[in-house]
């Protein structure tokens, strides 16, 4: 077992795990929060996507033992977040989810997008966005929404 | 798909890791941003008994030019040079492949010591670095030395590193203003691991790699030697004649592709 | 219409009700539920294809912990079966875990049980399992011509069923061009982004198995649950949740559904068992596999005469319940014409035995290989005649004033106007601008190419239809449950699942256009045994036909319920009175339902004592009369860029004109669509399911198993054209799964117009760089 602290969604923690623990399953079997889904657990479907210092990572292949000292944000730590808020409305409106698995990884990997590239236009939002795998949607809602929120803050 | 137990120890310095790994007696791994590992240890494909984190370890993260040499720290993430924090041409050449690697919340995690150190054949480093060239540095009980990237990848999974070794950083050629540049991936979608890597860098000395192969990268003498001679375009078909004279274990379809990847990666550099 | 002003009933594009909590992470699918004192569950599977004489050794010191084949038995646990009707099936157990046999790599062996599953997992790697190898059969054409083995011994042969549809077969002698095309399309998989998953418990308080399972089908698996563990209706409980996307994959029982529950009853825990996305890709969720050799025969004018074709369609070993190991071959024998007019049939089907996982029924269900076979025959033809295939297809569909039309094969469109669709898709490809882009060179070295898939697809299979097929599943008819709450809301339970389709919004809809109440007071429950009428479940793109039918035949008893209390309140004659905006509307005024349901549930005293108890809480059903399934159809049509250096193909536009009849939810029906033609993308150039020589997977990630992301089709338009089924109530017709049926078709058809000037085709999906490349060499 390995001691860590860390911060999830503002709140201190310290807990005692296992070492070969995943942050994915901290995250969602020990602290039950259970938004941060696991799709492939080989960090291809980005399902499990949740913040880490404010950077997005793949909580299933990320131990843990190394989240520990870091501030952790999963989708149930975006509430008074305006990015989130409203790619949140965006996802809502332009139909951007049907069964809403991969939709809590997708709003991260969204807000980094919104938050860190301003400029993106469509080709490069598709890029973008290539690390998180939909099955349900064929993407055109997703990039629309995401778009959307672009151009709000471009505007 | 869960991981087989190991211990995960906190290093505090370079020395405490290569200490662990000359005196362990089990499989140690030392676990850089664990992009690569972490997906093989879900699997069980990987079964460490230990794994060194170096996260804490000081010293690793720094990139500075220092005359003719860049200096790179093995933690340094793909996301640090897709940003553009590496300064000058190199850091462009670097900046378009790190780009091109897996996906942002990855590049956020892995970094570009543990890509060349865990040596997948399909990864971008091993080949892009080699086209640059320049040394590995590594940490042993001797205390620090550098290996040429020529000839450090030594096959899937396998470097010159030592056992009781760890990498700590890259000393690479910097590319002058003038140099020229083209990286040339193909794959079957973004992010996705590479089928072929042709790599091309027309520095002082021209280099030409061909990559993502079943074993290391290797150069391709003869491409380099036209590029020298000015040559600036490669048609596939002379890409294939080239490269059937390597002992490369390709078949038809895998020829075509490194010669095309290789073509194109010249006629990006001189686009 | 009772929906009056407020834009929520049939046409709207309302906003689903649904997205709230997925956007805050408060979905709940079986993986978040967690019970106290709860075990996790890793199973033990088949290292090899095909072996016999099997042996576990369960971890010393662990044994409890581990359940194997041997202990069901002795539990006196039944195997799956399921029996088809068809003539000549031959019917075969799928044993849970495997007893002496096994069949694929994959196929569970035991169950390892510990508190979390890394431990677990620890188990499986402890278990040891011996046996002795038999030669595998891997490839169906093999296994059907020259067999290695026998996957079932007292077969005989491999072949599960041999079936021939024909009609007028002479009649194909009568043609002047004959094309004859070998094709294939390979063996995929489903993948939803949540996997299969069972939490089970015995409920000793309860006397009953409560089991949640990420299923489209709970009513099935309940009975599956009651046939193979011997119990009582009364004593099983399943809950499907929020469901990670399904598309066929969980409208299919799997043996976890069944082991897992056992195993929770016998260590008097819950178990929960979490499919991973190795087991789903190598153990499970199989599809598609079929090969055709097909020829289509003309006129010299290239009027179709006949259809012929052998088809070999690779069940893998076993049969899934319901739908069993024929669903496939005998539905592709069918339904091989297509939205084309033939006056002469002769297919052959044959299902095959293979070593590889069962296949399930996946999206389309045996139309996106019909749909390939048939689509790129035509385009052979076109070929052979020099003619353009958008005209030769325009030649041959099923024209909107022969609606309704028997087809060959003894079915029946029951409206709409094929050609129609052709026309709006090929007016927006731009056929002619393409043809004047090939004249001349692409600067990037590329070819272009334009290509049609035309597809019709059965909806909402009924019960004549699936009883004449022989299928081992018949559904019925559906109910709805509705009750006007004391607030003067409905709730309504239905026993169709929802997950993705946006049920949840658009069958509140329905009732919204039936009854005018407010889309936020009508609460839509489904999943649930113990509380949603008796259903077979959502697949077949039946659940908006159905349960859609069901909500508004409920309403309108409900509504004449209703009524009569509103009578009394409004004091007048109950014909008097109609529904208007969630009122009774009487002569003199009008109440509305809140007064309604105030009265009935919290102040009956003020209703007279005859009033008739039967209230506002109503269970009615519908199905269409008669039991015909509506057809929809479409043209997509697409153009290729292929790069003749690489082999890789880019889709540059794609277009899709569609009859879906009477819409209910704009938004959803583009959504069901778009996400559907993604996954036939991924049918088209990406998803494949390799096996090696000795069936072993080579796909067993999704680092080796390439899914469509989003870059792969950027450009996507689509065109509705509304011709209401006369089936059904609003006249709508199931749209869930056509999307995916003819993008692989509509796909090789433009990169074979690419690659015309080499004189090649591509025969085979998914189109890969490799085979491009291999089709352009002429190998």
């Amino acid at each position: 077992m390995t001691e860590l602290s860390l911060k999830i969604n503002g709140e201190d923690i310290a807990a005692d795990v296992e070492h070969r623990l995943s942050l994915a399953d901290f995250i969602r079997d020990h602290r039950r929060l259970t938004g941060t889904h696991l799709g492939c657990e080989h960090g291809v479907c980005g399902a499990c996507t949740v913040l880490m210092d404010g950077e997005p990572v793949r909580s299933c292949i990320t131990l843990a033992a190394v989240a520990d000292g870091t501030e952790i944000t999963t989708i149930e730590g975006f509430d008074d977040d305006e990015p989130m808020s409203d790619l949140r409305q965006a996802f809502h409106e332009n139909h951007a989810l049907q069964c809403g698995y991969c939709t809590p990884g997708m709003l991260i990997a969204a807000r980094d997008i919104v938050t860190r590239l301003p400029d993106a236009e469509e080709d490069r939002v598709r890029l973008e966005l290539a690390g998180n795998l939909c099955r349900c949607t064929g993407y055109v809602g997703i990039v629309k929404a995401i778009l959307s929120v672009l151009d709000q803050g471009r505007a | 798909m869960k991981p087989a137990k190991f211990e995960h120890q906190r290093m505090t310095s370079v020395d405490d890791a290569v200490k662990a790994l000359g005196e362990a007696d089990k499989e140690i791994r030392v676990l850089g941003g664990g992009q690569s590992l972490g997906p093989m240890m879900n699997l069980r494909l990987a079964q460490p008994d230990v794994l060194l984190d170096l996260s804490r370890v000081d010293g690793l993260t720094d990139i500075e030019e220092d005359g003719n040499r860049l200096k790179i720290g093995s933690r340094v993430t793909h996301a640090r040079i897709e940003d553009g924090e590496v300064p000058g041409t190199t850091g462009a050449y670097m900046q378009f492949v790190a780009s091109g690697i897996s996906y942002r919340s990855v590049r956020n995690r892995g970094t570009i010591g543990g890509s060349v150190a865990h040596s997948d054949p399909a990864a971008d480093w091993p080949s892009a670095l080699l086209a640059l060239g320049g040394h590995v540095t590594a940490a042993g009980p001797e205390g620090l030395r550098t290996i040429s990237l020529d000839g450090f990848t030594v096959g899937p999974f396998s470097t010159g590193l030592g056992f009781d070794e760890v990498l700590t950083g890259f000393e690479l050629a910097v590319l002058g203003p003038g140099a020229r540049w083209g990286y040339y991936k193909v794959n079957r979608k973004p992010g996705e691991f590479a089928d072929a890597i042709g790599a091309i860098t027309v520095g002082a000395e021209p280099r030409a790699v061909c990559g993502a192969t079943e074993s290391a990268p290797f150069r391709v003498p003869e491409i380099e030697q036209r590029l020298s001679a000015g040559a600036d375009e490669l048609s596939v078909v002379d890409a294939r004649n080239i490269l059937e004279e390597h002992d490369t274990g390709f078949d038809d379809y895998e020829l075509q592709i490194h010669a095309v990847a290789l073509s194109r990666a010249v006629k990006r550099a001189f686009e | 219409m009772p929906d009056g002003a407020m834009g929520q009933g049939i046409g709207a594009s309302v906003l689903r009700k649904e997205d709230k909590r997925f956007l805050r992470g408060h979905g709940r699918y079986v993986a978040d539920i967690a019970r106290p004192r709860m075990l996790e569950a890793a199973i033990a599977r088949s290292p090899v294809a095909h072996a016999n004489g099997l042996k576990v050794v369960k971890p010393p010191g662990d044994e409890a912990r581990v359940f194997i084949a041997d202990d069901m038995a002795a539990d006196g646990v039944e195997p799956i079966h399921v029996v088809s009707k068809f003539p000549g099936h031959k019917a075969s157990d799928y044993p849970h875990l495997a007893t002496d046999k096994l069949r694929f790599v994959g196929e569970a062996i035991a169950v390892c049980l510990a508190d979390n599953r890394a431990a677990a997992e620890d188990l499986v790697a402890k278990t040891q399992i011996s046996f002795d190898p038999l030669p595998p059969v891997v490839e169906m054409l093999d296994a059907v011509e020259n067999p290695p083995a026998l996957v079932y011994d007292d077969w005989g042969d491999n072949v599960i069923l041999d079936s021939r549809f024909e009609e007028n077969v002479d009649g194909i002698n009568s043609a002047a061009v004959s094309v004859t095309r070998s094709l294939r399309m390979n063996r995929q998989a489903v993948n939803p982004l949540e996997g299969a998953a069972v939490l089970a418990e015995w409920d000793p308080r309860d006397e009953r198995l409560v089991v949640h399972s990420s299923s489209q089908i709970p009513h099935i698996l309940k009975n599956a649950l009651c046939e193979c563990l011997g119990l009582r209706q009364s004593q099983v409980h399943v809950i499907a949740p929020d469901v990670g996307g399904g598309f066929g994959y969980k409208c299919v029982l799997i043996p976890e559904e069944i082991y897992i529950p056992w195993v929770a009853m016998q260590v008097k825990r819950p178990v929960r068992w979490i499919q991973d996305r190795r087991e789903h890709l190598v153990a499970a969720a199989n599809a598609r596999e079929h090969h055709y050799s097909v020829t289509l025969h003309a006129d010299a004018d290239g009027t179709f005469i006949g259809v012929e074709a052998d088809i070999v369609v690779d069940s893998g070993a076993y049969s899934v319940y319901p739908h069993s190991n024929i669903l496939e071959s005998t539905m592709a024998g069918r339904t091989l014409h297509g939205p084309y007019k033939f006056s002469a049939y002769k297919v052959r089907s044959r299902a095959v035995a293979t070593n590889k996982p069962p296949i399930v029924p996946y999206r389309g269900v045996a139309r996106p290989g019909i749909c390939f076979a048939m689509e790129l025959a035509v385009d052979a033809m076109a070929r052979q005649l020099g003619r353009e295939p958008y005209d030769l297809r325009m030649q041959n569909l099923v024209p909107g004033d022969a609606m309704p039309y028997k087809t060959i094969t003894g079915g029946e469109f029951d409206s709409g106007d094929y050609p129609e669709a052709l026309r709006r898709a090929g007016s927006l490809i731009n056929v002619a601008a393409v043809r004047e882009r090939q004249a001349n060179r692409e600067a990037d070295g590329c070819l272009i190419g334009v290509g049609f898939g035309c597809y019709i697809e059965m909806t909402a299979l009924q019960t004549s239809a699936a009883a004449r097929a022989g299928l081992a599943a018949i559904p019925g008819y559906e109910q709805a449950h509705i009750r006007l709450t004391p607030d003067g809301g409905l709730e309504i339970g239905v026993g169709v699942q929802n997950h993705g389709q946006g049920m949840e919004t658009t069958l509140a809809q329905v009732a919204c256009e039936r009854l005018g109440v407010d889309i936020d007071m009508v609460a839509v429950r489904h999943g649930d045994t113990a509380t949603s009428p008796y259903s077979t479940g959502t697949y077949a793109s039946r659940s908006l036909i159905m349960a859609g039918g069901a909500v508004a035949r409920t309403c309108d008893v409900l509504g004449e319920n209703i009524r009569r209390i509103g009578a009394h309140l409004l004091q007048c004659e109950f014909d008097d009175t109609r529904i208007e905006a969630a009122s009774v509307v009487g002569p003199s005024g009008n109440v509305t339902f809140e007064e309604v349901a105030r009265v009935w549930h919290r102040n009956p005293e003020e209703l007279p004592a005859d009033i008739d108890p039967a209230g506002v809480e109503v269970t009615s059903g519908f199905r269409p009369k008669p039991d015909n399934s509506p057809f929809s159809y479409a043209t997509h049509a697409c153009i290729v860029s292929v790069d003749p250096e690489l082999g890789q193909v880019e889709i540059l536009d794609y277009v899709i004109s569609e009859d879906c009849g009477t819409i209910v939810n704009p938004m959803v029906v583009d959504g069901q669509i778009i996400g559907g033609a993604l996954q036939g993308v991924g049918t088209a150039l990406l998803e494949e399911s390799r096996y090696d020589a000795d069936g072993q997977p080579l796909s067993s990630t999704f680092a080796d198993y390439t899914m469509p992301g989003s870059t792969q089709l950027p450009k996507l338009r689509l065109d509705h054209l509304v011709t209401p089924s006369p089936l059904t109530e609003y006249g709508v017709k199931g749209l869930g799964e056509g999307g995916a049926i003819p993008p692989p078709a509509a796909i090789a058809n433009a990169v074979n117009d690419a690659l015309r000037g080499f004189n090649v085709e591509v025969t085979e999906t998914p189109i890969t760089p490799r085979r491009v490349l291999a089709t352009i060499a002429g190998e």
